[in-house]
């Protein structure tokens, strides 16, 4: 079910980042856009981190039930 | 069983979660208004102060769970404790590389000793230790209850450093300040950034429940093999 | 009564064994002299007065040299087990505490007064007018440091990593100690009005009446077997 989550959100990242890109060159022509790579990165990293939270719990659930399937 | 049934609540919340991290995206990219004097980079606002606020709020669970732990000694208690720190610290992380990414456009300057900041710095370094002591001992409960006694002595002082590192910076204003601290919120901001906190509270919930359930499983797996081990012995 | 005289026991044991070994002082004691020969070093006095950054690596100095000492605390204890033996005694477990943290005070203390009196002479400072209110700035101060350094000292004495967990777990924790630690003793030394610095005394005594209290009432749990 974790594994399904994780292809879940994946797709809906997919789907999301074309628009968000497009967006994106929409955005950077305002006088600030100089700044706009630092939201980028902000929102990356909380992704990233969370996804690697998420990630690290699926394998550890994993290994853990076939841990108790095999005792 | 009851672990199913925590994992299935986790994994609720955690899908909630992340179409709030969806819905969040679009109005921070397509809704809300730009902020005036800081343009865009000021939307790295929603992603930054929703991460404090569950290092804190995570902070919070650890202590309490660690302190009933000491006094009850009921292994659940320590559990939780763990996941809820693995948790703060993944958010702490977060608010800390969001951080300077924020500075650097409101203040000009990467790091800024900026009450909110140091104390979250403080607080990250209160998780590391959390964990390197739990993992420094040969004796695991002797671990489990030392990392208790770090998450107490903790949250006993992070008050009195709020209180210290805030002192000291009224005395020392930020000589170049493009933008007051308090920022004066939009309501369309305020929805906003209530969005990213609800987010971020559902996403954590949701994998402090996991997390917790993947422990529980690793207790009973623990203690099967001591069983079978104890009977092998017999 | 008994809780006090149990207190003054270990207090008075420690500090007896410290007086014949001078293993603790003599350690720190160097540390301090050596520390405030490099920090010369590494000042330009051209640029910068040292009365004006002499509070700040004062306090830094009693930090570092303070870790060092305290942190072998129950170093002696550790050695063949003799910790298990002190378990057995119907002593009360935080007065044992309050015993070491007591003795602790006392050795940095005199490494403190040290500190002062070696800084004083390597950078010509003048301490202020006021020296009782120093006196009561560094106490509490002190007082604030010993108690979570006793603590967390027993805790890292029983991990794999031993004396260097030490810094780790302590320095998050000593923020306060040096924000109002350095405020104070730089406005006595500037002979600023004793009302700034009351402030910093209250939240000093603060910080010493919730270390020592934390570790009195956690220490059973870091000790036990």
């Amino acid at each position: 079910m974790t594994i399904r989550t994780c292809l879940l959100v994946a797709a809906i990242l997919a789907v999301s980042s074309p628009e968000l890109l497009a967006q994106g060159t929409d955005l950077a022509s305002q006088t600030l856009g100089r700044a706009y790579w630092h939201v980028f990165a902000a929102y990356a990293i909380g992704w990233i981190m969370v996804l690697g939270w998420v990630i690290s719990i699926a394998r550890r659930l994993v290994s853990v039930e076939r841990a108790l399937k095999g005792s | 069983m009851p672990e199913n049934r925590l994992q299935r609540t986790g994994i609720a919340l955690a899908a909630l979660g992340t179409l709030g991290a969806v819905l969040l995206l679009w109005m921070v990219f397509f809704w809300v208004p730009t902020e005036r004097t800081l343009g865009i980079a000021q939307r790295i606002f929603y992603v930054h102060v929703p991460s404090a606020w569950i290092a804190f709020f995570a902070f919070g669970i650890v202590a309490l769970c660690s302190g009933v732990y000491l006094w009850l000694r009921d292994e659940r208690l320590d559990m939780a404790a763990l996941a809820a720190a693995e948790g703060g610290m993944v958010f702490c992380t977060i608010m800390l590389l969001t951080g300077p990414l924020w500075a650097r456009v409101s203040w000009g300057t990467w790091w800024t000793w900026e009450p909110r900041l140091v104390l979250t710095l403080l607080l990250w370094f209160v998780y590391f230790s959390y964990f390197l002591v739990r993992n420094a001992t040969e004796n695991p409960d002797q671990g489990k209850r030392f990392a208790a006694v770090v998450g107490i002595v903790g949250v006993l002082d992070i008050p009195l450093i709020h209180v210290s590192v805030t002192w000291m910076r009224s005395l020392h204003p930020q000589p170049v300040v493009l933008r007051p601290d308090g920022l004066s919120l939009d309501p369309d901001m305020f929805i906003t950034l209530m969005v990213g906190l609800a987010t971020a509270t559902m996403l954590f919930l949701g994998l402090f429940l996991m997390r917790y359930t993947v422990e529980c499983l690793k207790r009973e797996v623990d203690q099967r093999r001591t069983g079978s081990r104890a009977a092998q012995g017999a | 009564m008994d809780y006090l005289r149990v207190i003054w026991t270990v207090a008075r044991k420690d500090l007896l064994i410290e007086m014949r070994t001078r293993e603790r002082i003599a350690a720190m004691g160097a540390f301090v002299v050596l520390v405030g020969v490099l920090f010369n070093y590494s000042i330009d006095t051209a640029i910068v007065r040292p009365q004006e950054i002499a509070p700040g690596i004062i306090w830094m100095t009693i930090i570092l040299g303070g870790l060092l000492g305290i942190g072998r605390t129950f170093h002696l204890e550790e050695e063949d087990g003799a910790f298990s033996g002190v378990l057995q005694t119907p002593i009360p477990l935080d007065a044992l505490y309050l015993g070491k943290t007591a003795a602790n005070l006392v050795i940095l203390s005199l490494v403190t007064v040290l500190i002062f009196l070696v800084f004083g002479v390597f950078f010509g400072l003048s301490f202020g007018s006021h020296p009782f209110v120093l006196l009561a700035v560094v106490f509490h101060a002190l007082l604030g440091f010993v108690g979570l350094t006793t603590l967390f000292s027993a805790m890292s004495a029983r991990t794999t990593m031993g004396e260097s967990l030490l810094p780790v777990l302590v320095f998050p924790l000593l923020v306060p100690m040096v924000i109002f630690g350095v405020s104070a003793t730089s406005r006595l030394f500037a002979g600023r009005p004793l009302s700034e610095v009351a402030g910093s005394v209250r939240m000093l005594g603060a910080f010493a009446i919730l270390s020592v209290g934390a570790g009195a009432m956690l220490f059973r749990h870091v000790v036990e077997e």
